[in-house]
């Protein structure tokens, strides 16, 4: 065998380093740097923003008001926006009051221009910087360096990057991705120091010696700024080193750089941003300091021995660089709400994993990041912003509510249109009704946008799909070639479709929920007067279709009525790549099959919580109105939440309906909720429900599994999708640890797949069980029967392609 | 009813700050002050504002005191005493008004930061400082630094305080 057959798929030879992979406009440095980050950085990511993330749910547990809070500054970032070229004359009008100077740079050069002329104008030698994500957007650095001037970087985390020459990997931890063990190398690399450095303390003592100095010393002092008060000149200065108050204070010359959406109306209007901003960030109740300073400051500048005693000035320099257009984009301007906290960093899955050096650019990263690069540079830069997956986890972290996935979905969808056609894209594309907008989109995106139309032909032919996909098989480990360990089908489907040869996919039905439910005998619907539709997703009808008929046990158990809807997408498969007007007429069609029954009084009960989250969720941006969505979206539940309302509604107490004692799986249950379920509020039902029943229930707390719909059968994805699965993995086995394997629970059909890719264990949904408590359960055990002939049907045509490939 | 001394003084402990409750005597805050400085080769005052010139005039006649010092005691010095503007109670922050002399360099260039916080001039939440009934509306208008701990960094592994600015910050709570 040789050197390179031995390597684990995908796996490159030589090491990449952060700058090498900091551009990823093409797909190939994307999938470098997620390498590179996986083999190097990822624990150390992993521990800091899951520390971060704990703290920043702790800390905003502690508003009572916090909901309101973040209204409050949604509205005040909508309004500032909104009224921007107006803050923007009175802002300088402030500053200007105060014996400041504004510049409006229209782009990253004339910025640094400007900055550049006021170092020559005051004869600069060295500039020392506090933190500022805005003048690594500009490349501030290379410029001032390039003319001689001394760049030095104070914040702790940007002296560690400046030293490594790598680009920042965080909002607002830049250097996350090293560890302790990591810097001291760096030290004593850089300095040829023997010092021991062996502790934070001495790496923190070692660095402030020498850059205490370069404070006093220093001629320009560049910070940021967090917000901006257009009535008084206020810069609103976050952090906890002391290094921007020392910037600000100690050199004669403060220079600010901001993007022009840091400007909001008030100085009043800062304060609900004092409370969010550091809880939102890394879960502090406070930073350590928070300055408001209308510069130039009127203490006098600090002057040592040898040093000329200079006037204080103060250079307010706002950067546009792209910020207008975005403004005037409707869809991109709610990017220009962000405030920088990082939240979205931290709560993200995948970027808990690799961090901004791959979930990243040249400067922005995360899940907001790609709307940064994109506005600020070229759509091409936003690339990584595929690995953004939809999960919605940030979304309800973002303190100014922005709706993250919705920015990437519009990424994607950019990105797609750049792409050349192709004539297996076109023919793709007509055959499965995709918009003709979204026929460029690679032919990956095209197959997995379009699931339904795949699902639907798969089942119709099931057992001949079922064994020449190879569905519901791990790959054969005892086979020497990749083509026998995984069949021709399965390779030829990883190199078309991209879809990775490691992962089992799911069994197509013999029937599917809408033909077994038909075949199900529905009682009288006379004094039923909870009506109930079942909508028949995709991933439902042709994958889970016993979590469709659980449901409707159940459900008419309780005394609903229940009938199910055509299985139709509703646009989640094709909005999670990127194709919007394919997504549109999903949700168009799905709506239009749904608003019979809607009008008919019946409440829409969704098995899938990804299909779920787009009625409740993500519909209003793809139908018509605000109404319409409405219509929908209040009348959308989860089957157990929905059980949980009928119960309470009867007046019934749980015992009542369910026997706990049936249960043919124990009492010890690990529930993993979904990832959208729990952003939508309707993961809590299911804990309450099962644990009033009595049932010993551990439930999971990560963010998301990592498999997130199509992500995790991606080829170029799947290694990163299991890293984020091995958290999840970690805590099933540490809870089996204790008392014995437990039971695993999933309500996503993409989670029960990472489950058994950990574990090839039976994973139930809570509805499957449910069902099993109930009196009858005479459905479910037909479809049992059903699926044991269908096992045996499969195990037969493989047995006969076995015998054929050996003939 | 909520003691707003009593959350300010856990709150601020949580932060890695101080709290010495003291009396407001001159005799008690020059006590105070000067066992929290006994060590301190070099130690400055800034100008207080609210306070008075009786009750601080006995930190002038402490050991090390530094008078009117040029900027190189301000960068030698070890200890800083600092008035508050105020202090919140939620997150154990102090806040101090910028501009008057010595401000700035005594709550930032020393390694020790005494802080004087008077207890009536203590709030719930950082927000209310920005309301313009509290404290007469000056938190409006001042140059203001919300200090909740000594300086910190997470950048270089675990916690450490004690970066650019003070290593230790000690509140005297002045009852």
């Amino acid at each position: 065998m040789t050197e390179s057959e031995q390597k684990p798929a995908g796996r490159s030879v030589s090491v990449d380093l952060p700058r090498d992979v900091a551009n990823k406009s093409d797909k190939d440095r994307l999938l470098r740097a997620i390498r590179m980050s996986l083999d190097i950085e990822s624990a150390t990511v992993r521990t800091n923003t899951q520390l971060f993330n704990r703290g920043r749910y702790r800390a905003v547990a502690e508003f009572p008001d916090y909901d309101a809070l973040k209204d409050q500054a949604r509205r005040i970032k909508e309004t500032s926006i909104a009224n921007l070229p107006e803050l923007i004359q009175a802002l300088k009008s402030s500053v200007r009051g105060h014996g400041g100077h504004v510049f409006v740079a229209s782009t990253a050069e004339d910025a640094c221009r400007y900055i550049l002329d006021v170092c020559h104008w005051r004869a600069a030698k060295m500039v020392v910087k506090g933190k500022s994500i805005t003048s690594e957007e500009i490349h501030l650095n290379p410029v001032l360096e390039g003319d001689g001037i001394e760049v030095v970087e104070s914040d702790l985390a940007e002296f560690i990057l400046q030293l490594a020459d790598e680009q920042p990997s965080h909002f607002l931890a830049p250097a996350v991705h090293y560890s302790r063990e990591r810097i001291t190398a760096l030290f004593k690399r850089k300095f040829k120091t023997d010092l021991p450095l062996d502790s934070g303390e001495e790496l923190t003592r070692f660095a402030r010696e020498r850059l205490r100095d370069k404070f006093l010393y220093a001629d320009v002092g560049v910070t940021g700024a967090n917000l901006i008060a257009a009535d008084t000149g206020t810069l609103m200065l976050v952090e906890s080193e002391g290094n921007i108050r020392l910037a600000s204070f100690l050199p004669p010359v403060h220079i600010a750089i901001a993007g022009v959406e840091k400007i909001i109306a008030t100085r009043q209007e800062m304060a609900p941003f004092l409370d969010l901003l550091s809880a939102s960030a890394v879960g502090q109740r406070m930073a350590v300091y928070t300055s408001f300073l209308s510069p130039p400051l009127t203490d006098p500048a600090f002057a040592l021995p040898g040093k000329p005693i200079k006037p204080r000035e103060f250079h307010l320099v706002l950067i546009d660089n792209g910020r207008m257009r975005m403004r005037d984009d409707p869809v991109f301007r709610e990017t220009l709400y962000c405030i920088r906290c990082s939240a979205c960093l931290n709560s993200c899955a995948n970027f808990q994993t690799v961090g901004g050096h791959a979930f990243g650019g040249e400067c922005y990263s995360g899940g907001i990041g790609g709307s940064w690069e994109a506005g600020t540079s070229k759509i091409e830069n936003a690339r990584f912003s595929e690995l953004c997956t939809g999960c919605t986890r940030c979304v309800n972290q973002c303190p100014v509510r922005i709706d993250i996935p919705w920015l990437n979905e519009n990424l994607g969808d950019q990105l797609n249109r750049i792409e050349e056609r192709t004539p297996l894209g076109d023919a793709l594309g007509s055959l499965t009704g995709a918009a003709a907008e979204d026929r460029s989109a690679p032919i990956s995106k095209m197959f997995f946008g379009n699931y339904h139309y795949f699902a639907k032909w798969g089942t119709r032919f099931a057992s001949i799909s079922n064994a020449f996909a190879g569905s519901g098989e791990a790959p054969s480990a005892d086979a020497d070639t990749k083509d026998e360990k995984v069949g021709t089908t399965r390779t030829l489907m990883e190199r078309w479709l991209g879809v990775d040869h490691r992962r089992a996919l799911p069994e197509f039905p013999k029937q599917t929920l809408v033909q077994a439910a038909r075949r199900m005998e529905a009682p009288s619907s006379r004094g039923r007067e909870t009506k109930v539709v079942l909508f028949a997703d995709v991933f439902t009808n042709y994958g889970m279709a016993k979590r469709g008929l659980a449901t409707i046990e159940v459900l008419r158990a309780l005394g609903a009525d229940v009938v199910v809807s055509e299985s139709v997408p509703e646009g989640r498969a094709a909005l999670s790549q990127g194709m919007i007007a394919t997504a549109k007429q999903h949700a168009r069609r799905a709506t239009t099959e749904l608003d019979s029954h809607v009008s008919d009084g019946r409440d829409i009960v969704v098995v899938e919580p990804s299909s779920l989250s787009m009625f409740r969720r993500d519909l209003h941006h793809l139908v018509d109105s605000r109404e319409r969505f409405e219509r929908f979206r209040s009348r959308t539940f989860e089957p157990v939440e929905y059980v949980v309302r009928m119960l309470a509604k009867s007046g019934r107490t749980p015992q009542q309906v369910f026997d706990i004692s049936k249960s043919k799986v124990g009492y010890r249950l690990f529930f993993h909720p979904h990832c959208q379920q729990k952003t939508i509020g309707c993961a809590e039902p299911t804990v309450e429900l099962l644990s009033a029943l009595g049932f010993d229930l551990v439930t999971s707390n990560v963010e998301c599994c990592g498999m997130a719909g199509s992500f995790g059968y991606k080829k170029d994805f799947y290694d990163l999708s299991m890293a984020v699965g091995a958290d999840l993995f970690g805590q099933v086995v540490q809870q089996d640890r204790n008392g014995g394997a437990r039971q695993l629970i999933a309500s996503g059909t993409s989670c029960t797949e990472q489950l058994h890719a950990g574990f090839e264990r039976t994973v139930l949904h809570p509805i499957e069980l449910l069902a099993s408590l109930l009196e009858v359960q005479e459905s479910t055990a037909k479809l049992e029967e059903e699926d044991k002939e269908l096992e045996s049907d499969l195990a037969s045509v493989k047995r006969g392609r076995k015998e054929l490939s050996k003939s | 009813m909520v003691d707003l001394a009593a959350t300010f003084e856990e709150n601020a402990m949580e932060a890695a700050a101080m709290v010495w409750r003291c009396e407001r005597t001159p005799l008690a805050l020059r006590k105070a002050v000067g066992l929290a400085a006994h060590k301190a080769r070099g130690i400055v005052l800034s100008e207080p504002e609210f306070l008075g010139e009786p009750l601080i005039a006995g930190l002038r006649g402490l050991a090390g005191f530094i008078p009117r010092p040029d900027d190189d005691q301000l960068a030698s010095a070890d200890a800083g005493v600092t008035e508050a503007f105020a202090g919140v109670a939620s997150t154990g922050s102090v806040c101090v008004a910028l501009g008057r002399p010595l401000v700035s360099a005594t709550s930032l260039l020393m390694p020790l930061n005494i802080i004087l916080l008077a207890k009536e001039r203590i709030v719930a939440r950082p927000r209310d400082l920005f309301d313009p009934d509290c404290l007469k509306g000056e938190g409006l208008k001042r140059n203001l630094v919300f200090i909740t701990g000594p300086s910190a960094t997470a950048d270089m592994g675990p916690l450490v305080h004690g970066v650019h600015g003070p290593h230790r910050l000690l509140v005297l709570l002045l009852e």
